[in-house]
């Protein structure tokens, strides 16, 4: 790289000019820094803009704005390829703390620090590009989700690789009668057209399908995946799409329902077909059915079957009862039911079956005879109800997720490794919940999943998917959904969640896209979510690796393996930026272009510390960008205020924080530390999954440092921050000051 | 109502909802009950009702025949129509109850048959469609006297107080009924309310019930 040379460019627009004091600011980056600043009144402006680009054709290389924050105006000082960094001097500044004072003035001051400091410790990160990317996209499983992913990936100009396990395309929506309506009105059960998905599939010319096959082995990263199939062959894919889908639940498990005493209790995927030969028949007698009594949540939310709700049992009923009633306005229909659950639009097919006279007893069933009487426990009318005279009982059973092939044996070293890592139950115990703590959980006993992995990943992680409690694809069911902690493969359908046709549908174009996104980032060396388009990656000095794979051990993404010296050996297209393994390398090997351990303990040696006959505590909150600083920014906007005594550090997860950082910023004389991230636990907001939970775990492990040296533990906190918490923060903050002003200084200042 | 329930028992019918919701008037709107419980909430006698409207349509779904069409829910209801009024999904509670009590009386549920209010009703019919107005003399003395002539002398008795007071303040009279102005019109009216009330229900579904029975068919 050519000789660095850095511009810095002080903002005095938007009310900065007038709560703080320049002309001093401009003083700390001449005589503390050497650097010659330049003040614009409007830096954002053209002319602004104009002025730090006319320098950038002079030799500028570097760019330090210090303005707003670096969540504003990012394409107004984006100066590709040069590096800018900023410093925040709106929203966690004046618009947070009072005009004029002079602790917001030293405030300004320790940010401009802070940015300056960091200047020569960063580089323009440079993309890792090797060789050739396959843009090709795998998509496993061919029901309607899988058919619906490989048609829109083509549609995108991509070709497919379509593995079906059966010998036909179309999953179980080939044996559905109809499906759920998908279109308004939404209350009449609509043709099955499955048939027409499989045949636009068939014809288009990018998609190839390979029946009978299923995966025996996946290495390589996004861009670069070698996936090894039954059959022998080998094929190169850019990007993997997990359309496995779900499986009925074993009915013979529910013989308190009656499943197995007679024949004439079935499933309802058993009812199902029956509906699509035509008329249900008695098996018993071959009589058709003139009166059926749906039991809803058979086996579902019960804490020995599967105890969660698969979402489409209630509504898949009311569509059997309205086509039964459709075919014989006679036919009588009971539906069995705890709870309703009729999400979205699906309310209004519950209101045409109340209209075309289907009976519902809310109640649990107690009992099924083989005469097929029906003991109900009626909730509404308090007394145990004996339906009798039923043709016909149709069990509800939920779906079990195909996160693991079913038919595959379960290898002994990998079964183990299905278990989430992240504890689902106990939350692990962090300062500062919104509302009430939450009170401490028995460990419950995690069920791995029956069956082998579906990929078999050659990753140092083990060969699975990670799952969720209930044996789900771990994804982050509301703000990440298709994102698995693998990248560049993703999961749609009801192998992440239990959900219907039209939702999978939905869901298989969704994950398409993160697909393509994923394709095409690896070529060009860039991130994927949630640090979009960033180019840098993880780069590891080896001659100072100790070979203690924590990096290996902790990475939420299974990005790092493990060479044959057992050297981190970093996939970067794996990777997805978040320096969990900077936080984890206890020797600081580990590090980015443009981030690294030691660009962040020199932001926080930055910061002038006032001696404590000052008055004024120094306290640091490391604030993860997702959420956190989000967060302060809208408090700022909102103009809440918080202590002037507190410096934020923004880092990109608290999985990158080092206990390097926390006891360094102790050691110069800081007074407390907090950090500040997203929520840890099976129901994470973690953006990286696992990384404030990383952050948790250390941090349970330095009370015997700040013990040894002679510090208090309740200096080092974490508090749980989410995007709506721009009015809760600062007082939390605020609380944070008081408690530590409560304990003292810190007994190292000045040293 | 010319079907007659498709009872196997008299007790317990698991085809009970059904018939109710083709049946009953304002059965088909009973389909659509949710449960919500507005209409007991509602109901300024439901303290003197064996069940309230949704226990008691609760309990036609669950088949509860005999306990359904014993209750005293179908005589105590007084018509306020506050819950029809109330019900967010309209379903007219006070015709279900009044129609409920045709079919009680008419399957022969003794205690339907026996009870005060159903008395009560008869005498009240009689007389309003007679007269084209209820006389307090009338309608007492003949619904006294439907416990036989013993009771009948002893209610009477019980409330002579109260019939001397309402003379005394001119609010009871002594002499012939006081008719509406002309009652062959009023045999007319209700006549052809007979006949549309049975063209409405052709079909199937049908209260056949033109002058007897119930009370307040108000429809």
């Amino acid at each position: 790289m050519s000789e660095r040379k850095t511009g810095v460019y002080l903002c005095s627009g938007c009310g900065i000019g007038e709560a703080v004091n320049v002309a001093t600011l401009e003083g700390v980056a001449k005589s503390e820094f050497r650097m010659e600043p330049k003040t614009h009144a409007c830096l954002c402006g053209d002319e602004g803009v104009g002025m730090i680009k006319a320098d950038i054709d002079a030799g500028v290389n570097q760019v330090i704005v210090a303005a707003c924050s670096a969540r504003v105006m990012t394409d107004r000082f984006a100066f590709e390829p040069h590096l800018t960094i900023r410093a925040d001097l709106r929203e966690k500044v004046i618009w947070s703390h009072p005009a004029g004072d002079e602790d917001t003035q030293m405030l300004a001051e320790d940010y401009l620090r802070m940015a300056l400091s960091q200047a020569p410790k960063v580089t323009a990160p440079e993309p890792w590009v090797d060789g050739d990317y396959s843009q090709r996209i795998c998509v496993l499983g061919g029901g309607v989700t899988g058919l619906t992913a490989a048609k829109e990936a083509a549609a995108l100009g991509h070709d497919v690789l379509l593995i079906e396990r059966s010998d036909r395309l179309g999953g179980h929506a080939l044996g559905a009668s109809k499906r759920l309506p998908h279109r308004p009105p939404y209350d009449s059960p609509e043709p099955n057209d499955v048939d027409a998905l499989v045949a636009a599939v068939k014809a288009e010319s990018r998609i190839v399908v390979k029946m009978s096959v299923t995966v025996t082995k996946t290495a390589g990263m996004p861009g670069k995946f070698a996936v090894t199939l039954s059959d022998g062959s080998v094929e190169d894919v850019g990007a993997i799409v997990i359309a496995t889908g779900w499986r009925p639940y074993d009915a013979t498990k529910l013989g308190h329902l009656g499943y197995g005493a007679s024949p004439d209790v079935v499933t309802n995927v058993e009812f199902e077909a029956m509906l699509k030969a035509g008329r249900p028949q008695r098996k018993s007698s071959g009589q058709p059915v003139k009166s059926v009594a749906f039991v809803q949540c058979a086996g579902s939310r019960d804490p020995n079957h599967l105890p969660y709700c698969s979402n489409v049992c209630c509504a898949t009923s009311l569509k059997q009862a309205l086509e039964l009633i459709q075919a014989d306005p006679l036919t009588n229909c009971y539906v069995i039911y705890e709870e309703m659950r009729t999400p979205g639009v699906a309310e209004e097919l519950y209101r045409a079956a109340q209209k075309a006279g289907v009976i519902f007893i809310k109640g649990k069933v107690k009992g099924v005879g083989a005469d097929l009487t029906v003991t109900v426990a009626d909730e509404l009318v308090q007394a145990d109800i004996p339906l009798q005279g039923l043709d016909m009982v149709v069990l509800a059973t939920g779906m079990v997720p195909n996160s693991t092939n079913p038919d595959a044996a379960a290898e002994e070293y990998g079964a183990d490794l299905l278990k989430g890592d992240v504890d689902p139950e106990a939350p692990i115990k962090v300062a500062g919940y919104c509302g009430s703590e939450p009170g401490a959980h028995e460990r419950r006993e995690q069920a791995i999943p029956p069956g082998g992995p579906l990929l078999n990943l050659q990753y140092r992680q083990g060969p699975h998917l990670p799952v969720l409690h209930d044996g789900f694809a771990d994804s982050h069911y509301i703000c990440f959904p298709y994102e698995t902690r693998r990248t560049g493969i993703y999961t749609c359908g009801p192998v992440r969640r239990p959900m219907d046709w039209a939702e999978a549908a939905e869901d298989a174009q969704g994950a398409v896209l993160k697909a393509v996104q994923a394709v095409r980032s690896a070529a060009a060396g860039a991130a994927l979510h949630p640090r979009v388009g960033d180019l840098s990656f993880p780069k590891i000095n080896y001659n100072q690796c100790t070979k203690c794979r924590r990096c290996t051990v902790e990475c939420p993404f299974g990005a790092i393996d493990e060479n044959a010296e057992q050297y981190p050996q970093v996939n970067a297209t794996r990777c997805r930026r978040c320096g969990t393994c900077m936080g984890a390398c206890p020797v600081r090997t580990i590090s980015f272009d443009n981030y690294s351990v030691e660009m962040l303990t020199t932001q926080i040696k930055s910061v002038k510390i006032p001696d404590e006959f000052s008055g004024k505590p120094r306290i640091l909150v490391i604030a993860c960008e997702n959420d956190a600083v989000p967060s302060l920014d809208m408090a700022g906007i909102k103009r809440n205020s918080w202590s002037a005594h507190v410096r934020v550090l923004p880092v990109r997860c608290l999985g990158s924080v080092s206990l390097l950082c926390v006891s360094d910023a102790l050691s110069v004389g800081y007074d407390g530390v907090m950090l500040m991230g997203c929520k840890p636990g099976d129901d994470y907001q973690c953006h990286f999954v696992k990384g404030s939970a990383m952050a948790a775990e250390r941090l349970s492990k330095i009370g015997e440092t700040l013990k040894s040296m002679m510090l208090e533990p309740e200096r080092v906190v974490q508090v749980e921050a989410s995007i709506a918490d721009a009015d809760r923060l600062p007082k939390v903050i605020d609380e944070f000051v008081d408690r530590i002003m409560g304990i003292g200084f810190n007994p190292f200042k000045g040293f | 109502m010319t079907h007659a329930s498709p009872t196997p028992t008299k007790k317990y019918d698991l085809n009970f909802a059904r018939w109710v919701y083709e049946n009953v008037d304002g059965g088909d709107r009973m389909a659509l009950c949710m449960q919500c419980g507005t209409c007991s909430g509602s109901c300024p006698v439901g303290q003197q009702m064996d069940y309230g409207p949704r226990k008691l349509f609760m309990m036609i779904r669950a088949g509860l025949k005999e306990e359904v069409l014993k209750s005293n829910t179908l005589w105590n209801c007084v018509s306020c129509y506050n819950c029809v009024v109330r019900c967010p999904r309209k379903v007219p509670v006070t015709y279900i109850l009044h129609d409920l009590a045709t079919v009680a009386v008419r399957e022969g549920y003794a205690e339907a048959k026996e009870s005060d209010n159903s008395r009560f009703a008869k005498a009240f019919w009689w007389s309003a469609a007679k007269y084209g107005r209820t006389d307090e003399r009338l309608v007492t003395a003949l619904y006294y006297f439907s416990f036989g002539m013993g009771e009948g002398y002893k209610r009477g008795m019980a409330n002579m107080p109260i019939a001397m007071g309402m003379v005394k303040t001119k609010r009871m009279h002594l002499g012939m009924p006081h008719k509406c102005k002309n009652t062959g019109e009023l045999k007319k009216i209700l006549a052809k309310a007979a006949e549309i009330e049975a063209r409405s229900h052709a079909g199937g579904a049908g209260n056949a019930n033109p002058a007897g029975g119930t009370a307040g068919h108000d429809k």
